[in-house]
């Protein structure tokens, strides 16, 4: 009885030691239809040593995820037919689909990262702009699959978004084409729960605040605007002619045009329209209403937002 | 016997077997040649010399501020280890240091399987002086931005991902934005404003953590959080010096003055945050995801003024020459937000996306301050108990349909419902600030097409259509029409064209407000780079923008019926061209030249040229000397004393590895 006892554990434990002797993650057979990305090298070979120095060679070498051997397919799908008639029509090209079906390819990893949580607000979805716009599936540079540089980063959303890049160059602008800042310093490329895909910072603030920090508050009497509508209520965050990014030339038109003097009459409000005030804007004392209304963002101590 | 022969039977077989092969490693070598350097990278250092400023000096310091002197303009390297002992790999990148107003730096590190770590780092000068923008004096031929400051802004950022396993990945943030320098501001009285020097000084610091779940078909990131935060900036007037302030104009006979001041705030702030995020594959049909946010900021302030001089109190008409002002306030806004969303695909061709949006802040504070004021042989108190409140509770409905119609047509149209409320209260009311509410209700159509008749040909186009019923503030879009087209063509392997416009039309028609806005943008830019840019390459681009508002008010010391009219027009231009010149003598050098200029006519007429041209010379494989040449040309027509000009040249050298 002993015996057999015993040449079951040893049968164990030869089971486990040829287990454990047997190759980690020798490449798998290939299924029907796929060829391997030493095939695809064959022709591709530019690509190959290119894809073989970027993250996502991963995927050719890591049995976990599942396509060990056949990183090329795990994008183009099985390339059998291709290899064999040398032909594009017989492999999946991304570039040529609609960019929801090139993105559901990128998805298949990548859906499950908190940079998508926001991904079907953004505008980038919505206007058909695929992942592949921005990100380089084959790159292999130190910078990996997308612009790290803030110049380089500034010139990618430049190449579409031509009208806001030229805002920038308004006397009056944050430091972009200096190289200081980049856009996703501001915007979330992937979709954020602000407009704009502008990105919010820490719990959920406008991410002006990232910099601005003497503008977060809370104060003790705040001025609706900032949190009500944010910043761009009276600054253009992109470029202005006018000091201080405002949206109208001068201090006093910003804020004679919500603070009207004008009963409300509408029957759903409308706010800062009264009271009346009496200042004479002839006077310069009174032509910049920042010279005593100084804490405009928001004040700790006054009502007035004078101190 | 048996046993020996049973335990023989199973053994034998055992050690019979084929050698194994030598374990492969889960992930075989990069195919990365083993040669390659393990640093690698180029850094830029140069001297810069300016000429002199004409004009305003103030207004160069504001828009350009930069300087004269020895720098390092830029430098990015690759550190890579090859043993992969405590890194993979290390990127440094730097730009701007030696007395500029931007220097930065960054780092990433990385360790696979084990650690991603960054930290960023910002040293921002902050100046602004622009005599046009707040100078009450200058009828009195004083120049002096009465809201002017010259600060430094310090931002560091630092964050470390850990890799125990492949689904759980903890992380570790700290961020800290501080700020310091010194400006003029006001002092404000009854009857007068006394502009005096002050100091700014604050500073956040944000730690969090968190945990994110990356599974195949559910994520999930938990974050808790915290700042702290505190503002000592002071006001003050050293006591000797006499300030008569912006009003020349006796009151009750007398001239007001201030003979000194301190003022000091005393700030201090925190906040916890619980943040949550999801996404999920929850069928092949259907990916939801969402987030929810919950944070309660709060702060504490302690005021204390003291002023001295000849100051005036109107709400009891006295005159009196010290005062002490204390403050104690303190504030809490709590803050949630919550989002949830889905894509729904029925068909293979059609998408539904289904999104959900709210954001609330109630912010509660209140103030107790008490005045002292001193005068010939009296004094008086004045105590007051102010509470504030302000209320936004915004939320958003949508609903996108995407249609393939075909493999390059795909159409989009869907429908967004906003509502909200928002109050504004001070109690006891009383001035400005007293109670507002609003509420915010609005429908908008939402529609677009995205077409790709071929590859070379990309045209999107997207338009929303809205009404409202309410909205929060006379200039908050309304009624609005908003458009934005834009053409991509590849017109050559070398050529790429891109044309966008842009369209925003709003109104509000409601009695009292009468407001109409329009902004239009029209931008063509191309890039032509033949030959993959061996010989030259060059971008350009124009843009065309128009911006007309109207909106009614009454002119506050007659309450007569204004209207607010804002006109902008304006041209914009960007352009580079880089050319490789015939080499001489082995060294092919290679010019870069262009720039950007902007004109614009209207409320704020302004003209701004940016002309430049870079000078390579490549002396061998390390090294390159080269020469930059900027222009800086700025001018206003209704503000001509704010104009500058300026040239930079800067010389230096890079070196590569």
């Amino acid at each position: 009885m002993r015996s057999i006892k015993l040449a079951v554990l040893l049968l164990i434990a030869a089971g486990l030691t040829t287990r454990a002797q047997t190759p980690a993650a020798s490449p798998p057979a290939l299924p029907a239809g796929y060829v391997g990305s030493e095939t695809c090298k064959i022709c591709h070979e530019d690509i190959y040593n290119g894809f073989g120095k970027s993250p996502h060679q991963a995927i050719e070498t890591n049995a976990k995820r599942g396509w060990m051997g056949r990183g090329c397919e795990s994008c183009h799908g099985a390339a059998q037919k291709h290899t064999e008639t040398a032909s594009a029509a017989e492999i999946r090209n991304p570039a040529k689909l609609v960019a929801a079906a090139a993105d559901k390819i990128c998805l298949t990893c990548h859906l499950n990262q908190p940079t998508h949580v926001g991904r079907l607000e953004s505008s980038h979805a919505k206007d058909q702009v695929s992942c592949t716009s921005c990100h380089k599936v084959h790159a292999n540079g130190p910078n990996g699959l997308v612009n790290r540089k803030p110049v380089a980063i500034n010139e990618q959303c430049a190449s579409c978004h031509t009208n806001i890049w030229a805002q920038f160059q308004k006397p009056n602008h944050h430091k972009l084409p200096e190289g200081a800042m980049s856009c996703v310093d501001c915007h979330n490329p992937h979709g954020s729960i602000r407009k704009a895909m502008a990105q919010s910072f820490a719990a959920n603030e406008p991410g002006c605040l990232n910099c601005h920090g003497d503008k977060r508050g809370p104060f003790t009497f705040e001025h609706g605007p900032v949190r009500f509508e944010g910043c761009a209520s009276c600054h253009e965050p992109h470029g202005s002619a006018n000091p201080r990014m405002l949206v109208r030339q001068e201090v006093r038109i910003v804020c004679l045009e919500c603070h009207a003097n004008l009963p409300r009459v509408n029957t759903t409000g409308t706010i800062g329209v009264v009271p009346p005030s009496f200042h004479d804007l002839r006077s310069p004392r009174y032509q910049n209403c920042t010279v005593c209304h100084q804490k405009i963002h928001g004040s700790y101590v006054d009502r007035n937002l004078l101190r | 016997m048996r046993r020996l022969i049973t335990v023989a039977l199973i053994v034998v077989p055992v050690f019979a077997q084929e050698a194994p092969a030598p374990p492969q490693a889960a992930e075989t070598p990069s195919p990365v040649p083993s040669g390659e350097s393990w640093l690698t990278g180029s850094i830029d250092v140069g001297y810069r010399w300016r000429t002199d400023v004409g004009g305003s000096f103030d207004t160069y310091r504001s828009i350009v501020n930069l300087g004269s002197g020895p720098k390092m303009l830029g430098a990015d390297f690759t550190l890579a280890d090859p043993k992969h002992r405590a890194f993979d790999q290390i990127r440094v990148r730097a730009n701007g240091w030696g007395d500029d107003p931007y220097q930065t730096v960054h780092l990433d590190a990385k360790k696979s399987k084990l650690y991603d770590f960054s930290a960023d780092y910002r040293d921002i000068a902050y100046f602004n002086f622009l005599p046009s923008y707040a100078d009450p004096l200058l009828g009195r031929g004083i120049v002096l931005n009465e809201q002017s400051f010259d600060t430094r802004r310090h931002l560091g950022s630092f964050r470390l991902d850990l890799f125990p396993g492949n689904w759980f990945i903890p992380y570790l943030a700290y961020d800290r934005d501080s700020g310091s320098g010194t400006g003029a501001t006001t002092f404000v009285t009854d009857g007068n404003e006394f502009p005096v020097p002050n100091t700014l000084r604050d500073q956040t610091n944000l730690y969090r953590g968190g945990v994110r779940f990356e599974l195949r078909r559910f994520h999930a990131t938990l974050e808790q959080g915290g700042t702290t935060f505190k503002d000592d900036q002071s006001v003050f007037q050293n006591p000797g010096s006499l300030n008569f302030g912006n009003v020349a104009t006796p009151v009750f006979g007398q001239r007001t003055d201030l003979t000194s001041l301190l003022a000091t705030y005393g700030v201090r702030g925190s906040s916890i945050y619980s943040k949550g995020l999801f996404t999920a594959e929850a069928t092949p049909w259907l990916d939801v995801y969402g987030q929810f946010l919950y944070s309660q900021p709060d702060s504490n302030v302690h005021y204390q003024q003291a002023a001295t001089g000849n100051l005036f109190l109107q709400s009891q008409a006295l005159f009196y020459t010290s005062q002490q002002y204390l403050v104690s306030a303190a504030a809490k806004l709590p803050h949630t937000s919550g989002s949830l969303g889905a894509e729904i695909r029925p068909l293979r061709r059609v998408r539904i996306v289904q999104s959900w949006l709210t954001d609330r802040l109630h912010n509660a504070g209140s103030a107790a301050s008490t005045q002292t004021f001193a005068g010939s042989g009296a004094s008086q108190q004045i105590a007051a108990l102010l509470a504030s409140s302000l209320v936004t509770n915004y939320n958003q409905e949508e609903i996108d349909i995407f249609y393939d119609a075909t493999s390059k047509l795909t159409l989009r149209g869907g429908y967004r419902y906003v509502w909200g409320e928002a109050n504004d209260a001070v109690l006891p009311p009383a001035g400005l600030m007293s109670s507002d509410q609003a509420k915010l209700r609005r429908n908008v159509g939402i529609g677009g097409v995205t077409y790709r008749p071929f590859q070379k040909l990309t045209i999107r186009t997207d338009a929303e259509a809205a009404s409202s019923g309410g909205s929060y503030f006379r200039t908050s879009l309304y009624d609005y029409q908003k458009v934005h087209a834009q053409a991509r063509y590849q017109a050559l392997t070398s050529l790429n064209f891109t044309a966008d416009f842009t369209l925003l039309d709003n109104h509000n028609p409601v009695p009292g407000v009468n407001y109409d806005y329009r902004s239009q943008q029209e931008s063509l830019s191309l890039f032509w780079s033949p030959s993959g840019g061996k010989i030259f390459d060059f971008q350009g681009s124009y843009t065309r923008s128009t911006l007309h508002s109207n909106i009614g008010y009454l002119i506050p010391q007659t309450l007569t019926a204004q209207t607010s009219l804002y006109r902008d027009n304006a041209h914009t231009a960007t352009a580079l061209f880089n050319v490789k010149l015939p080499a001489v003598q082995g060294i092919a050098p290679k010019l870069s030249a262009g720039g950007s200029f902007f004109i614009s006519s209207g409320n704020r007429a302004t003209s701004y040229y940016q002309p430049l041209a870079t000078l390579w010379l490549p002396v061998n494989k390390k090294m390159s000397v080269f020469a930059d040449w900027r222009y800086y040309g700025y001018g206003e027509a209704f503000y001509l004393y704010e104009g500058f000009r300026t040239n930079l040249v800067t010389a230096g050298l890079r070196f590569t590895r």
